[in-house]
């Protein structure tokens, strides 16, 4: 699992949108010293199997919600990776009564589009032999039949809902595991707030999917192609998972991206939007009661739907380090990463402390072996990467200063690593890790927006909010034999993958 | 003659199928029909709220303290923020006010090694930080509540005794530097710092710092720059945590008070207006164009400031319905990022609308993002409904503001140290309602005119469909090296 400390990874890690990521990644586990989160958070779940957690904060009029659906890129099937995160894209376009002039106009028109648009894609598919003139009529017949439905639509009305009544942080996100709606509202807006959702969650209309396609496409340029980072972690990924689904990025491959398809998208929000697959968290200026009613009241009425048994291509155990190389004309970066289990073992908690005794501040290992001496630029881990329901990897991110190499970084690294596994960690460094660890969770709850994430993000993926207060009894057992019996277990080159970027000779 | 059974069959068995069918309907309507309520027709209970004031209180060798009590979560936040930054870099030191800022936080004190600093800070798992801007430079602090006293000991010790090490000061050159290296890895990044270079043409804070500026920065400089700006009269602190008022201020008073250096705030003069156009393209090979036009605006002290607020918002701060991003992004999806941004001060600001465009359809987007400028000075904002939507976004958003006290007591301070009115975020959301639409007309035919407007185009432009030059004439064509440059 990920802890606080790696707010400060999120840019390198996260293939989601913006800060939403660090919730998803900011899981801090432990109590703090006197903030009691067992007795604050009060549970409800509807006969339809929606989950509703409320924690009360009364200092400011606010409050934040979020709607968590236990689904991810890892749901998604071969040949359509990017649904998940299309489909959150399309969570934006109105519903039957939200964003349109008439309804009854426009499905007929969307229906055609639909059909059109399939046409098109089967006959692009056949890639060479298409057929190059009827591919341009069809063109030519989608775009006037987007334009015809461009006048019964409103666009962007759920966002001038929200943003009129003072809808801040309005974002959501799609990962590997979870996908999270968040919007803060004042906290007299709570009904509309629960006007807006169950809609989208019972009626969505996927308007503009043909052009909305075409913005992921721009949004895969924008924050990979054009981005190195994010270009080698995709490759490091896709290497260090020969089957398992983790190695898929969450944007999807290009080519699958190019034929997202609307009636793939509709049977996946179909499924996994389900009530019974959904989380929702309220933090704030409400009173359970109050909101509550609301809740009923508006979400009771979507029926729960069979959830499909959740298999994924178990990734064998690896047995050999694989190395990938990217060539750019960017600076030399590494990303090497190990295999290891993922919660609730008591192992991923063992390799929480791990990453923080590493690189969780000044005084950490990687950082005054590597920053210190101005050999790297910047070294971070993380644990739990790129998703947690399944078995994850340990990553190591490190930038080497020039003219050093990424050769001397990973000796660097992998000599602390033999240390870990062959000296016990000091008991005071211990000490030092697990008060990092419990201060971080309280930074992170400090806010209601922090708050309602972790809870969302523990809920869904955990399976348990309860997960965070249990967290702490856990922490206190991992002792210096179990550091070093984890990192022998787990830190070896033969469980390693190691992905560089080469700068490109002029 | 019908028996009893045939009658039941004849009238009762059509209405009970009636009835089934109607049970199923009516079922079936109960979770599929929409539901009634306009999202637009909900009522809502008023919202009163006044948020609480910080306590003020000015240490008597010219500190000025602001606090405010917060008993959630036993943490406590503290930031120092002082007047000094990049506008006053010297010549051919630029980096200098930021390199200050770090070496100070990791160079150690008289009475403490940085390490030692690191190791106790890590231990009780608390952070200071420090960062440097154009005009002020923020030391913070956040602590357990347990550790306040040690956690104030050794920020205390930072803002009054730092060495400035040599071996620090090294360390923060050599990656000071690695980081200018890679920015060229980063066409967002470099195109917005010579946006900046851009729009302060000729003014200080048009400088930025390069490879050979920071290589010259020296332990003495260090020394000298610090020497000029620390002092108590340059110094505010906002206070906020799990700890009484009056334990605060004494805590301060302890650990700060007895700061004697004697001088007044410094504060720099703003830019001069800038004149003159320019089109201005740099090269990178990368799939995704930056293109940022920039426009000199009011501060925060203008009269013209609420208007320019709500016109941003519409130009393309404003989500999804805000008209750049509409047009750019939603109608011609000629890009995943566009919008616009307005940064005030109090004396002076800056405007500017951005895409990340596809690289063929650059001169599109560029086209597409100075029509609406150019139709927003030529007409404002003609539409009643576009001007409500912004301005009840706007306020109703305000809320925002106030929602964690170490935001309201921070909001509060740089108030005095912005030289704003302390009534200044209180009336804003009646002056936000005031804005009316010949307002708007008035600030947009003054600030976006065509002949003070900067525009920035990075990317490859054999990529584009169309000649960047089909736009207007060339200021200057900037290399990928030459950005380093001051």
């Amino acid at each position: 699992m990920i802890f606080g400390k790696s707010l400060r990874h999120t840019l390198l890690e996260c293939f989601v949108i913006t800060c939403l990521a660090s919730f998803f990644l900011c899981i801090t586990l432990g109590p703090c010293s006197a903030y009691d989160l067992k007795d604050k958070v009060k549970e409800f779940t509807l006969k339809n199997g929606l989950k509703v957690l409320i924690v009360e904060r009364h200092a400011s009029p606010t409050a934040s919600l979020y709607i968590s659906h236990e689904t991810g890129a890892v749901d998604e099937g071969d040949c359509h990776t990017g649904t998940a995160h299309i489909l959150e894209h399309m969570m934006f376009k109105g519903t039957e009564t939200i964003g349109t002039k008439n309804f009854e106009e426009e499905k007929c028109i969307l229906r055609k589009i639909h059909d059109v648009g399939n046409t098109l894609d089967t006959e692009l598919m056949k890639g060479e032999s298409a057929d190059v003139q009827k591919t341009e009529n069809l063109r030519r017949q989608l775009d006037t039949l987007q334009k015809e439905a461009g006048k019964w639509s409103i666009p962007s009305e759920i966002d001038r809902l929200y943003t009129e009544k003072g809808g801040g942080d309005l974002n959501a996100f799609t990962g590997q595991d979870l996908t999270s709606y968040h919007v803060s509202l004042p906290s007299n807006r709570i009904e509309l707030w629960a006007r807006i959702e169950s809609d989208r969650m019972a009626n969505p209309v996927f308007r503009e999917f043909y052009s909305e396609r075409d913005v992921v496409m721009q949004e895969r340029k924008q924050t990979v192609e054009s981005n190195p980072e994010r270009k080698l972690i995709e490759q490091f990924l896709a290497a260090a998972f020969m089957v398992h689904p983790y190695r898929r990025p969450v944007l999807g491959w290009t080519p699958d991206m190019r034929f997202l398809n609307i009636d793939y998208t509709k049977d996946f929000f179909r499924t996994y939007y389900a009530p019974n697959n959904t989380i929702i968290t309220i933090v704030g200026d409400v009173s359970p009661e109050g909101v509550m009613k609301i809740v009923k009241h508006y979400f009771g009425r979507i029926p729960s739907q069979k959830i499909p048994i959740k298999r994924v291509t178990e990734e064998p155990v690896q047995n050999g380090e694989r190395r990938v190389k990217l060539v750019s004309d960017a600076s030399p970066r590494l990303i090497t990463g190990y295999h290891k289990p993922t919660l609730p073992s008591f192992d991923d908690c063992v390799f929480d402390i791990i990453d923080t005794i590493l690189s969780g501040g000044r005084t950490s290992r990687l950082y005054n072996a590597l920053v210190e001496k101005g050999i790297a630029v910047d070294v971070n881990t993380t644990n739990g990467f790129p998703g947690a329901r399944y078995p994850n990897l340990f990553v190591i991110f490190a930038q080497p200063v020039s003219p050093h190499t990424c050769g001397e970084l990973e000796e660097i690294i992998y000599a602390e690593l033999d240390i870990l596994k062959k000296e016990p960690v000091k008991p005071e460094e211990l000490e030092k890790a697990k008060n990092q660890l419990k201060a971080d969770i309280l930074r992170n709850i400090s806010t209601n927006s922090g708050l309602a994430g972790m809870l969302s993000y523990y809920e869904a993926v955990a399976g348990d909010w309860q997960y965070i207060t249990k967290f702490p009894d856990l922490l206190e057992r991992v002792t210096p034999e179990d550091i070093m019996a984890v990192a022998e277990k787990y830190l070896k080159p033969g469980n390693r993958t190691v992905a560089e970027l080469v700068t490109k000779e002029n | 003659m019908e028996t009893q059974r045939q009658k039941i069959i004849k009238y009762c068995v059509p209405l009970i199928l009636y009835a089934a069918v109607f049970i199923v309907l009516l079922s079936s309507c109960a979770w599929h029909s929409t539901p009634v309520t306009n999202p637009d027709d909900i009522v809502y209970a008023p919202l009163r709220f006044e948020p609480p004031k910080a306590q003020r209180v000015k240490l008597e060798n010219g500190i000025i303290l602001y606090m405010l009590e917060d008993h959630e979560i036993p943490l406590v936040n503290i930031s120092a923020v002082i007047r000094m930054g990049s506008f006053y870099d010297p010549p051919r030191k630029e980096g200098l006010a930021d390199i200050t800022g770090t070496v100070m936080r990791t160079g150690g004190t008289k009475s403490m090694t940085g390490n030692r600093i690191d190791e106790e800070l890590d231990f009780i798992a608390g952070k200071i930080t420090v960062s440097v801007g154009t005009d002020s430079c923020t030391l913070s602090m956040s602590v357990l509540e347990k550790d306040m006293d040690k956690g104030l000991q050794i920020f205390s010790d930072i803002l009054i005794n730092p060495v400035f090490s040599e071996g620090k000061l090294e360390t923060a050159k050599i990656l000071e530097t690695e980081a200018i290296e890679r920015i060229s890895d980063n066409p967002q990044k470099i195109a917005f710092r010579e946006f900046r270079r851009l729009m302060y043409h000729g003014d200080l804070r048009g400088r930025l710092s390069s490879v050979e500026s920071i290589g010259k920065i020296e332990r003495d400089d260090l020394l000298n720059f610090y020497k000029r700006f620390f002092r108590p009269g340059n110094v505010m602190i906002a206070l906020s945590g799990d700890i009484e008022t009056a334990d605060a201020v004494k805590k301060i008073k302890n650990s700060l008070g007895a700061w004697n250096i004697p001088g007044d705030p410094e504060k720099p003069p703003p830019p001069p207006v800038r004149v003159g156009a320019s089109l201005n393209y740099i090269h990178k090979d990368t799939p995704q164009s930056v293109i940022i036009i920039g426009q000199s605006a009011p501060g925060k002290e203008s009269s013209d400031y609420y208007a320019f607020e709500v016109l941003d918002f519409i130009t393309g701060s404003g989500g999804f319905r805000s008209r750049i991003f509409a047009e750019v992004r939603n109608r011609l999806g000629l890009a995943y990022s566009a919008g616009s941004f307005y940064s005030p001060r109090t004396e002076y600001g800056v405007f500017g609308a951005y895409a990340m465009a596809k690289g063929s359809s650059t001169v599109d987007a560029l086209s597409a993002m100075t029509k609406i400028l150019d139709n927003m000075r030529d007409r404002g904002v003609e539409s009643g409904e576009e001007l409500a939507w912004a301005k009840e976004s706007i306020i109703n958003n305000f809320i925002f503001s106030f929602s964690e006290p170490s935001q309201i007591v921070m909001g509060q301070m740089m108030l005095e140290f912005n030289g704003l009115p302390d009534n200044f975020l209180t009336n804003y959301k009646d002056n936000i309602e005031m804005v009316k639409s010949s307002d708007l007309r008035y600030v947009a035919a003054h600030y976006l005119s065509g002949e003070s407007r900067i525009v920035l185009v990075l990317g490859n432009k054999e990529k584009f469909s169309k000649p960047l030059s089909s736009f207007g004439d060339f200021h200057r064509e900037i290399s990928g090296t030459e950005n380093q440059e001051n």
